[in-house]
């Protein structure tokens, strides 16, 4: 990408004032400096869940993690993020009005493909909702509760179920068997009650 | 097991392109309001410091409402 293109990108990104869109734009643009180096980033966290659920979650920092290799050259951290005019680093710049973290190497569990939107400057990837839920469901009950990540859950179970996101429900059954989070009836009985709530049946409880 | 919906679906394979994944906003907004009403955002994070300084002290920039997506 030359300077003129990011140049432009960086200007409409820093003048956009809808929280998800500049997330999405800016994961957008540092997905496309990084895939230049050879390098792919994928959106996790808070940010995921908000780009795939708009659910009124995500704060001013931009989420993101490498695939791929363990870790990342601090100098390259910074000579790239240099050239978009980043302040701070190395695991986090301010950028276009912004915050962007890049926290290190994706931790995902699923077989399920990370998610694929065709953004304004490149192609990001999004972790899939299936951790992001079976992670979602597990912070709701440890260490202690919590309603935050209850609502988070929630919301993706809902999006899910109303066919605004593509969810592999045996996918997040396996998951949840894993050892990493042993809470298959924890996702059952949210997955229901939500279920319950929209008049929708549990595809986690098939019969 | 999705039910029928006719918003663009974000899929497990292959990709949506920056329109479809435009047009959905509302759609997912909606569904997600319907279980979690308002606005979800955490309370606090280690995060605060910086994300209070930069955005004139709240925790990041004011959601589009659902009517305006």
């Amino acid at each position: 990408m030359d300077a003129k293109k990011i140049k432009s990108a960086l200007a409409d990104i820093t003048a956009e004032r809808d929280p998800t869109l500049k997330s999405a734009k800016l994961a957008s643009l540092c997905s496309s400096l990084w895939a230049e180096q050879g390098i792919e980033l994928v959106v996790v966290g808070g940010s995921a869940i908000e780009m795939l659920t708009e659910g009124a979650y995500a704060s001013g920092d931009l989420d993101m993690c490498h695939l791929g290799v363990a870790t990342l050259p601090v100098r390259q951290r910074q000579e790239i993020m240099g050239l978009l005019g980043a302040k701070g680093g190395p695991r986090n710049w301010q950028v276009a009005g912004m915050y962007f973290d890049l926290l290190g190497p994706a931790e995902s569990f699923s077989c399920t493909p990370y998610r694929r939107v065709r953004g304004p400057y490149g192609d990001f990837l999004v972790l899939q909702p299936e951790d992001l839920l079976v992670e979602r469901v597990l912070m709701t009950f440890y260490p202690g509760e919590s309603q935050t990540a209850r609502n988070c859950a929630r919301i993706l179970i809902s999006v899910a179920l109303r066919g605004e996101i593509e969810m592999n429900w045996a996918e997040v059954r396996r998951l949840a068997n894993r050892p990493e989070y042993r809470n298959l009836t924890e996702c059952e009985k949210l997955v229901k009650q939500v279920a319950d709530e929209l008049k929708i049946k549990s595809p986690l409880h098939p019969n | 097991m999705n039910s029928k919906s006719k918003v663009p679906c974000i899929p497990i394979e292959g990709s949506i392109s920056w329109e479809d994944w435009l047009k959905g906003r509302r759609a997912r907004r909606e569904s997600s309001q319907l279980v979690s009403p308002g606005i979800n955002r955490r309370q606090r994070s280690s995060s605060d410091r910086r994300l209070k300084k930069l955005f004139n002290g709240e925790r990041g920039l004011p959601f589009t409402p659902t009517e305006k997506l």
